[in-house]
């Protein structure tokens, strides 16, 4: 599913100083695993997300992405890539305030092809999340559990392959952390390949695979436990 | 992106900033209203002197002789009969008509009732003599040909000094007001060779006639009536001045872009334009189209203001919206894809004030016209209306609205689609 090869990432920061945040990485995820990168702040975590999902596309080295390489990809083909192959969950979900939950969900569709049965498709990701009832509620008006449910339905509207998690459960309390991570096992079980950009321990033993980060660069890879954390909503 | 997705989301971005949206459209109503109101009175006044003050055709060339030259001195430089068979035969004429003053002066002295009211006055009376092909589209009776001594001379007067009488003298002598239907068929007598100037005076015997007024006519006299050619050679050779050779001669050209290959062939002829009328035409249209232009300008100024006022909303709304901007573009937008909602949602900005301005500007010109009607005087030549909107100045009006935001959005739009999706969306 992933394959990046020597990637190197590089920016100025504000005193003008060169700061490599990833040092000629390679990974290779297979289809169908769920891999939690872990590593201490500032160690290219959320890089390497931003990479391999394309939002950013100013590195050095080769990422494939479900046999789409990122490299030399124009605007509109990454648009489309970001569209169709991946899904993005965030820490802080930013999902739109003006926007019902089910609209949130919908708004991929705004980008793409829209299924002809796309507010069906949505309501039913809502129902699969467990927030079938709450599908017309604002955001303002949902818990952050429930608003980070909302997220990882939008995430899976284009039907993505590959999930991307920036901290999922950064923002959630215990309980409701709990809750998205059986979720993203049972999305996992499903078939769908997740990469978690996580410093939750619970998170990385949910995962069949660890890789942690230090500056910039892959210094281990270990086993997941796999830990089951309960059913889902 | 779909034009129903865009206008979704354009839909809810100017719902949740209503308030800047309403205060940038205002702005914009403000500059297209004063524009298109101030181009519509330009047009309006313009076509007021173009058509009723100083009527001209452009395709109307008035010669006449030159008022000295060597070639008058030397026996040239007159407009007679051969002469005016050359100007005929120049390239791009159409035709040439013939005119010729009565050469004698004239009084009238009317003392009876006039349309109902006692008058009694005595004037001097100018009469030009036109060939009757000039002005046969206004004549309303009868024919327009000289029926000879003893008989009526039919005359037509100008509509302007039509106008004036109506709006100056009337009302200040408690007189009747006229239209030229009321006018037609009046007879009123004329004495020719006699005149209450002294320094005019001719000597030799008067000769009594009667006119009668036949029509209204821009082509007229100013001051004065205008008479059949015929009349005035017959009148000229009563009295034993020059019937030989022609007060002026209007040229008709092929076509108004002739006039100036016209104009420079007359002169070559040792004659002259008389372009009095024209040039006070193209002066007054000029002073009206430069307090118009001043008055454009400011307006623009305005519309610049208020595409300025956009792009400082817009950019302020992008900066607020970068992350959901950056949502956006994870899930699926490209850069051309922000870029035209920020656009469409100028748009939409600028079509609604470019409508409301131009609305308010044709409401405001309804007003004006009412007011003026209602409380201004009745001058010469006030007219129904003071504006013209023709469509395109109407679909200008909205168009300027339309490019005024977009401009104001044109960098915003760019600042929104170079929103960098993972500096926005981090952390």
């Amino acid at each position: 599913m992933i394959q990046a090869r020597d990637v190197v990432k590089t920016y100025v920061d504000g005193d003008g100083t060169q700061v490599r945040v990833l040092d000629g990485m390679s990974l290779d995820v297979t289809e169908g695993e769920f891999v939690a990168v872990v590593g201490s702040s500032g160690s290219g975590k959320s890089t390497l997300l931003h990479l391999l999902g394309g939002l950013d596309v100013d590195y050095r080295g080769d990422i494939s992405v479900g046999g789409v390489k990122l490299r030399g990809l124009g605007d509109k083909a990454l648009a489309h890539f970001r569209n169709t192959h991946v899904g993005f969950v965030f820490q802080s979900f930013h999902l739109i305030p003006n926007l019902s939950a089910v609209e949130n969900v919908l708004l991929p569709s705004h980008f793409g092809v829209a299924p002809p049965d796309a507010r069906k498709r949505a309501e039913a990701l809502l129902e699969r999340v467990g927030l079938g009832a709450k599908k017309d509620r604002a955001p303002v008006r949902l818990s952050g559990g429930e608003r980070q449910r909302v997220a990882i339905a939008r995430a899976l509207f284009g039907k993505p392959r590959l999930l991307l998690c920036d901290e999922p459960t950064g923002n959630l309390d215990a309980a409701t952390g709990t809750g998205v991570i059986a979720l993203f096992q049972d999305l996992h079980r499903e078939g769908l390949t997740v990469l978690c950009v996580t410093h939750e321990e619970r998170m990385s033993a949910a995962a069949g695979r660890v890789l942690r980060l230090k500056d910039g660069q892959l210094v281990e890879e270990r086993a997941g436990l796999q830990v089951a954390t309960g059913g889902s909503p | 992106m779909r034009l129903d997705a865009l206008s979704r989301l354009v839909r809810l971005s100017l719902a949740r900033e209503r308030k800047g949206a309403f205060f940038s459209a205002f702005g914009v109503a403000m500059g297209v209203g004063a524009l298109v109101f101030f181009v519509g009175l330009g047009l309006g006044v313009g076509a007021v002197i173009r058509e009723k003050v100083f009527p001209t055709d452009a395709r109307l060339v008035d010669v006449v002789p030159p008022a000295v030259s060597l070639g008058s001195l030397l026996g040239g430089g007159t407009l007679d009969a051969p002469t005016v068979e050359r100007l005929r035969e120049l390239p791009g004429v159409e035709a040439a008509y013939r005119k010729m003053n009565v050469r004698v002066p004239a009084v009238t002295r009317y003392d009876g009732v006039f349309f109902g009211t006692r008058l009694r006055m005595g004037m001097e009376v100018l009469a030009l003599g036109v060939e009757p092909a000039l002005v046969q589209g206004d004549v309303q009776m009868g024919e327009f040909k000289d029926a000879g001594e003893g008989q009526p001379i039919p005359a037509l007067v100008s509509t302007r000094l039509l106008e004036l009488y109506n709006k100056t003298f009337a009302p200040a002598r408690k007189l009747p007001q006229l239209s030229a239907n009321m006018l037609v068929g009046f007879g009123f007598p004329v004495e020719f060779n006699r005149s209450y100037v002294a320094a005019a005076s001719a000597s030799g015997p008067t000769q009594s006639g009667q006119a009668q007024v036949v029509g209204a006519s821009d082509r007229a006299l100013l001051a004065g009536i205008t008479i059949p050619l015929d009349a005035a050679i017959r009148l000229n050779r009563a009295f034993g001045v020059d019937a030989e050779n022609y007060s002026g001669v209007t040229l008709v050209a092929t076509d108004p872009s002739q006039v100036p290959v016209i104009v420079d062939a007359v002169k070559g002829m040792g004659l002259e334009i008389d372009d009095q009328e024209r040039r006070m035409a193209e002066n007054s249209g000029a002073a009206v189209a430069l307090t118009t232009s001043a008055l454009a300008l400011l307006s623009l100024l305005i519309c610049i203001l208020a595409a300025v006022n956009i792009a400082h909303s817009l950019s302020a709304s992008v900066r607020a919206r970068a992350k959901e901007i950056g949502v956006m573009q994870a899930v699926g937008a490209s850069r051309a894809d922000i870029r035209a909602i920020v656009l469409a949602e100028a748009a939409v900005v600028g079509l609604a004030g470019g409508a409301a301005g131009t609305i308010a500007a044709l409401l405001l010109a309804l007003g004006v016209n009412r007011l003026a009607a209602g409380y201004l005087p009745n001058f010469p030549f006030k007219p129904d209306s003071f504006f013209s909107f023709p469509w395109p100045v109407v679909a200008g009006g909205v168009a300027l609205g339309l490019l005024a935001a977009l401009a104001g959005a044109y960098f915003p739009s760019r600042r929104a689609a170079a929103t960098d999706p993972a500096r926005t969306l981090a952390g």
